[in-house]
């Protein structure tokens, strides 16, 4: 028999879910964060560090923390980026950032100039086979890639021998091919935003005596900056971590740092410390700029799906 | 000479426009504008998806093999000779390819469940009124915008068996006695889908948050009002409101894992047991080992033809579905 005074008042009942739903979020965010806090961990830490057999989940002992408390500099002995000072030597880190950039902004480049405008052909016209291109657009989303990467495999080696024009281990091979798969996706999310922009700008701007295409790219485009950045972004993502038509078309001196990043882990030893610094590096920028503009990324993302 | 040849080229344009795009020409002018926008996209999309399909069926039915890399066109017509082979239980090939085929429908079917457990718990979470609910929206969303190949690769350092710290953990917190072998042996499949899983869930979570988003409070007020606790509204008016947002995550969750590389080309490493080889990887390592691309290109075949069939029957269960609710 529980006493009155300890059974649950409606508002005892509140307060208990409230704190429930707390201890849960708090869970599913450690869940979320872990993985990346081990990261920049793990990327500051030796290697003797790394394989211990029972490895601190904290940064520093209670001991450094109070020693740090006391005298701030004392974090700057405690940190050990011999990781962040290696890696270049030990492992081409450099140009694989230098491929993966040049891969992923120019394929993003592309991507919206040619998405943008069938973007906004699919916004504001109605065209006869405008529902067969917006399904074949989504249905592109299906394919498994390996089945195109076998065909364009021997296409390429066929290209290339009987044409002369160097396809495999190029940087114009793999930026055409990302530049399709984004595409798609490009002009679905593009719609979008265009569709939020009202159609009556565009007449004004036709008075003023604008072709259409002028509105298009003085007017329109200009107020969808947003939701371009956010698709750019998209775009760029896709680009950076796509690894199957990489592996196969971009080895060699163009190789990416998707694939390259494999090979810190060899068949006797893994890099683990230079892996995780050289994964923050590439990381943090990606992280900071979504904090920074995840507005419109997220609206992107959730539009199509919940109007259908 | 010169005024011939000039007069065979203009009509031999004007028979190409007359005969080939008459459709075209039957275009208003605004409709005509939106193709030549879309002209470019269509073109890509022809050139790298439509004609590396047709091709890639074509190729299925050749026997492209290491001797025929660069000479595809040479190589004999076999007919259904490489799906025999790839379909056939009785050869090593075979045997795996169906392995591999169960192995993606567990993969597939697990991280559908455990991501839209997660997703829907996150965005339940996430959809009360709350201090810092957009800060804690953002951090939920970091899983699925830092770089998968970064994740994958943090995630196969923490699941080392000797060294890693989710063993570590476990043995601390006494839930194992023994450490784990979670990247090799039978079952690595369960890995793949914990791991794939904690990169998907927060696209599931912001999908159905957008749809719990658009559901109208009047629902609920009217629903407090008749005395409907918190799992009766749940139970009565968030899951059935949700359920357009949910069919399409279902679809694109299904889907998308069952095509995805990513994630067992990157977790199990240069050499991934058979118990994580998945279809497509499967067919990856058996095309680029051997050069068999006909081969390969058969099961690539069968894999697409699984996922379209698949995509059309959710399609017709749904129609099914809208029908008969709309006869009520």
């Amino acid at each position: 028999m529980i006493p009155d005074e300890f059974r649950l008042t409606e508002s005892g009942r509140e307060t208990l879910f409230n704190l429930l739903s707390k201890g849960a979020l708090g869970c599913l965010l450690l869940y979320a964060l872990f993985p990346i806090y081990w990261m920049i961990l793990s990327s500051f830490r030796t290697r003797a560090e790394i394989t211990a057999a029972e490895p601190s989940v904290l940064p520093f002992t209670l001991d450094e923390a109070a020693d740090a408390i006391q005298d701030p500099s004392v974090l700057l002995t405690l940190l050990e980026y011999e990781n962040y000072l290696t890696m270049w030597d030990r492992f081409p880190v450099f140009d694989y950032f230098v491929n993966s950039l040049i891969i992923a902004s120019v394929t993003t480049v592309f991507a919206l100039a040619v998405g943008c405008l069938g973007g906004y052909a699919f916004s504001r016209y109605r065209f006869p086979g405008k529902i067969g291109v917006g399904g074949a657009l989504l249905g592109t989303q299906m394919i498994p890639g390996i089945l195109i990467l076998l065909p364009m495999f021997l296409l390429f080696v066929w290209i290339q021998e009987t044409l002369a024009i160097p396809l495999i281990d190029t940087y114009h091979g793999i930026i055409f091919v990302y530049t399709t798969f984004t595409v798609p996706v490009a002009i679905w999310m593009l719609r979008g935003f265009f569709d939020s922009i009202p159609n009556a700008i565009e007449e004004a701007a036709r008075v003023d005596g604008c072709s259409r295409f002028q509105a298009l790219v003085r007017v329109v485009l200009p107020m969808a900056a947003p939701g371009i950045a956010a698709t750019g972004m998209f775009v760029f993502l896709t680009a950076f971590n796509e690894v199957l038509f990489a592996s196969v078309l971009a080895r060699g001196d163009v190789t990416p740092f998707a694939i390259g990043i494999q090979s810190f882990e060899t068949q006797t030893t893994a890099y683990w410390g230079e892996m995780m610094a050289a994964s923050t590096v590439a990381t943090a920028p990606i992280l900071i700029l979504f904090i920074l503009f995840q507005k419109p990324i997220v609206e992107g993302l959730t539009e199509g799906s919940v109007k259908q | 000479m010169t005024r011939t040849s000039s007069r065979v080229r203009s009509s031999v344009a004007e028979i190409e426009i007359g005969r080939y795009l008459p459709l075209y020409n039957r275009l208003s002018d605004e409709q005509q504008y939106a193709y030549k926008l879309l002209l470019p996209g269509l073109l890509m999309m022809l050139l790298i998806h439509f004609i590396p399909i047709v091709w890639g069926v074509l190729i299925s039915v050749l026997g492209v093999d290491s001797g025929y890399v660069s000479q595809w066109y040479e190589a004999p017509f076999v007919w259904a000779e490489n799906y025999r082979f790839v379909l056939d239980p009785r050869t090593v090939v075979g045997e795996r390819f169906w392995y591999s085929l169960r192995q993606t429908v567990i993969f597939s079917v697990g991280t559908l469940l455990l991501t839209y457990v997660l997703g829907l718990t996150a965005a339940l979470l996430l959809n009360q009124r709350f201090k810092g609910r957009f800060a804690a929206r953002t951090l939920l969303l970091l899983p699925w915008v830092a770089p998968s190949v970064v994740t994958l690769l943090i995630w196969r350092m923490m699941l080392q068996q000797q060294s890693g710290i989710i063993n570590s953990l476990l043995l601390s917190l006494g839930v194992i006695s023994e450490p784990i072998y979670w990247l090799i042996g039978d079952n690595t499949i369960w890995t793949l889908v914990l791991v794939h899983s904690w990169t998907q869930f927060p696209l599931v979570m912001i999908m159905l948050y957008a749809g719990l988003q658009s559901i109208p409070e009047q629902l609920y007020e009217a629903a407090s009002i008749d005395g409907a606790g918190r799992w009766e509204q749940f139970r009565y008016i968030t899951f059935p409101q949700l359920k357009p947002v949910s069919a399409v995550v279902v679809l694109l969750m299904m889907l998308w894992t069952m095509i995805n590389f990513t994630s067992p080309y990157i977790l199990l490493g240069a050499q991934p047991p058979q118990s994580g080889q998945v279809s497509i990887l499967y067919i990856y390592n058996f095309a680029f080992s051997n050069y068999q691309f006909g081969r390969g290109a058969a099961m690539s075949v069968v894999l697409f033809a699984i996922a379209m069939a698949m995509a059309m029957l959710y399609y017709k269960y749904l129609f099914d579905q809208d029908f008969t609710e709309g006869d009520r």
